[in-house]
């Protein structure tokens, strides 16, 4: 239901409105209208997913305040405000279980668009930029790792640039570029820092208005089953908001008693002599290790480039290879077995990997 | 019935994902020896509390150099803490109970010096981060290289703004007043006293001890004050003390200690200590309230790790056996 320019002046927040002149904008906001079944408990993904985007801004935010981006000061400028500060560790355990879970929560969003063949047209650009997003929220892991400057993050650095370095051509470039020099040094710890919170962040908004235009202009994907698309429908503004806002309010809280109890660890400060240190890999990245470790010496830009890149131009390229009207994955056999091959090699992969640095080490 | 299915699977799933987002919790960082400090809501009733019986020990490896370069040897290390203080029982194989510290001795006709030092332990952890602590331990303060000669070695930090607090026990010059001397480390040369060339200073506070012996240091000055009780049998405390009046009253043999102990108190008296020699072993229990509320303590806070280094004395003045592994401090809940 719209809000009306009566409505608006009854309260407060109406007042308010009307003094700032936000009328026009309120009024746009209050006309598109979205069928309820389109805010179902199995479609809460893309609403949760800017939940946790918007929290990892406003964490990284307070956390940039106490930030020192030099390797002498970092790790104890993250100590502070992680231990120090009152709810330090509520602000860095969010920001920390915020993008673990907003990789979980944009693989289930890739994947049910997936099962439901949302990209069919007409909205091939919402998949399209929405897998380009799939792709940033990685890159804020790489550079957020080194800012504590602490040994896991330093060396997984480390690893992560020599594997850059060693694909073909632009290789050598591309970490020159990222470390500013031969080392991992103050150059590369400034840069990582302004990629972490300028560029990446201006790239991602820029993205998110993409995707969120196409949505728009394009529409939500309908029911796969049934034609009842005269569904009740609720205005974006208040309905969806207010959902929206509930759903940030309880994942906020949520997270706050998880980071409460379950503090987010910092590792021991980065100590660039110590070459014994062996950076596990995370649980998002396992799969992609385990490339890099079967495929080696002259093979090895298989697994640090043609699998993941032939990989990432599959998901972009999906709308134009599977061209067909039909939605029912019933009826999407091959799309659907190649995908879940795909997924299986995904998850055998991140298996062995995991037994292999977690568990056959036995420091766990 | 299908919904309630899903819905524990969910929860199930976020906690092992919770687990999995927090591997550092679980694993120590490259060569690095962990302590656990097990949460106890009572205080351990000193060395023969039931909890250190329940514990597992962690061998913390400690060689030396010279003679005390002697591979295999370890320090049994257990860990608790409550609300309000951390307990660490250390337990070490020493043939010898050492705590002679050079004490006086007459021959009939002079005053000498026996042979033989006393045993120690010590613990160092950091105030303030020390660049290098974390994956080195204390070869990152002790510059010791094999290529320097040991009078060249110094106990100290490389800047100004990294601190160590140092815990000391000593068991002919603190044991006796139950405590380990608290002290900090920071860069090299301290102006006055015996440790000028190193980085150890004293916390705030009376302790430690001074030595028994007159000015022309021919010959011991203090003895037991003979109308008081000895506070520690087999002690002499300054406190205890009395100068000597009249040498012609010692007869060949008789011992008096050479060191002094200080009644501790302020900062220094911090890590309180109990102590027992038994069945040719050391075993040490040292307690410090988390947060002493002195700047030149480290402030232990249960959801913090904290890197630390240990090292062992032999009947010795400075020669010691360190731990030669970096060590790590995690608090478990």
């Amino acid at each position: 239901m719209a809000v009306t320019d009566q409505q608006c002046k009854k309260n407060i927040s109406g007042v308010l409105i009307a003094v700032l002149g936000l009328e026009q904008v309120i009024a746009n906001l209050s006309k598109p209208e979205i069928r309820t079944d389109a805010i179902s408990w199995h479609r809460f993904s893309g609403g949760l997913n800017l939940v946790l985007l918007v929290l990892l801004f406003l964490s990284g935010s307070v956390m940039a305040f106490y930030y020192s981006p030099i390797p002498g000061t970092a790790y104890d400028s993250v100590d502070f405000a992680l231990f120090s500060l009152p709810f330090g560790e509520t602000i860095k355990g969010i920001h920390h279980y915020s993008w673990n879970i907003l990789l979980v929560v944009m693989g289930l969003h890739l994947v049910r668009a997936f099962v439901v063949g949302a990209y069919k047209p007409p909205r091939q650009l919402v998949w399209i930029s929405g897998v380009i997003l799939l792709v940033i929220v990685p890159m804020f892991i790489v550079t957020g790792d080194l800012l504590p400057w602490d040994q896991k993050g330093y060396w997984s650095t480390r690893v992560r640039l020599s594997i850059i370095q060693s694909i073909p051509f632009i290789g050598d470039l591309a970490v020159r570029f990222l470390q500013g020099g031969p080392l991992t040094g103050i150059v590369a710890l400034t840069r990582f820092y302004a990629l972490h919170t300028l560029f990446l962040p201006g790239l991602l908004l820029l993205l998110m208005g993409i995707h969120f235009h196409f949505i728009r202009y394009r529409g939500l994907s309908e029911p796969l089953f049934g034609e009842e698309k005269s569904v009740r429908r609720i205005s974006f503004l208040p309905g969806i908001l207010n959902r929206w806002l509930i759903l940030f309010i309880i994942v906020s809280v949520a997270l706050g008693f998880i980071s409460h109890y379950w503090t987010v660890p910092l590792g021991d400060p980065a100590d660039p002599t110590d070459s014994s240190y062996i950076p596990k890999p995370e649980w998002w990245v396992l799969f992609l290790n385990q490339l890099v470790a079967i495929f080696k010496g002259s093979l090895s830009v298989m697994g640090t480039v043609i699998i993941p890149g032939g990989l990432f131009g599959l998901l972009a390229a999906l709308p134009f290879l599977d061209r067909s009207a039909e939605r029912d994955p019933a009826r999407r056999i091959v799309v659907m077995i190649i995908a879940a091959v795909i997924l299986f090699g995904m998850t055998g992969l991140s298996l062995m990997g995991y037994i292999e640095h977690f568990v056959s080490t036995g420091k766990q | 019935m299908a919904q309630r299915i899903i819905i524990s699977l969910g929860i199930l799933l976020m906690v092992v994902f919770i687990r999995l987002m927090n591997p550092d919790q679980l694993s120590a960082d490259g060569d690095v020896l962990i302590i656990d400090a097990m949460h106890s809501a009572e205080a351990p009733k000193g060395l023969d509390d039931e909890i250190w019986r329940q514990l597992r020990p962690i061998q913390v490896p400690v060689e030396g150099r010279g003679e005390l370069s002697r591979a295999g040897e370890y320090v049994n290390t257990r860990a608790v803490y409550t609300d309000d203080s951390i307990y660490f029982y250390l337990q070490w194989k020493d043939p010898t109970r050492s705590i002679t510290k050079q004490s006086w001795q007459f021959d009939g006709n002079r005053w000498f010096h026996m042979s033989g030092n006393e045993d120690r332990i010590a613990l160092l952890f950091e105030i303030t981060r020390i660049d290098k602590f974390a994956s080195r331990g204390c070869a990152a303060t002790c510059h010791s290289p094999a290529d320097l000669s040991k009078e060249q070695w110094r106990l100290a930090t490389s800047r100004a703004s990294e601190k160590g607090d140092l815990w000391h026990w000593t068991a002919a010059r603190s044991d006796p007043y139950k405590y380990a001397d608290d002290g900090w480390l920071t860069v090299a040369g301290n102006p006055s006293g015996s440790y000028r060339k190193t980085g150890r200073r004293n916390d705030a506070g009376s302790g430690g001890d001074i030595n028994n012996q007159t000015e022309d240091g021919l010959r011991p000055l203090y003895i037991q004050d003979p109308g008081r009780k000895p506070s520690a049998t087999g002690f002499l405390l300054q406190e205890d003390a009395v100068k000597i009046q009249d040498y012609s009253m010692f007869k060949p043999g008789d011992v008096i200690p050479f060191r002094l102990p200080v009644k501790p108190d302020g900062s220094r008296f911090d890590v309180k200590a109990e102590s027992r020699y038994h069945n040719g072993h050391w075993n040490v229990l040292l307690h410090r309230k988390l947060n002493t509320g002195h700047e030149d303590d480290v402030i232990f806070n249960p959801k913090k790790r904290y890197s630390f280094a240990m090292a062992v004395f032999d009947d010795s003045g400075d020669d010691h056996s360190k731990a030669t592994k970096a060590l790590l401090l995690i608090f478990r809940h």
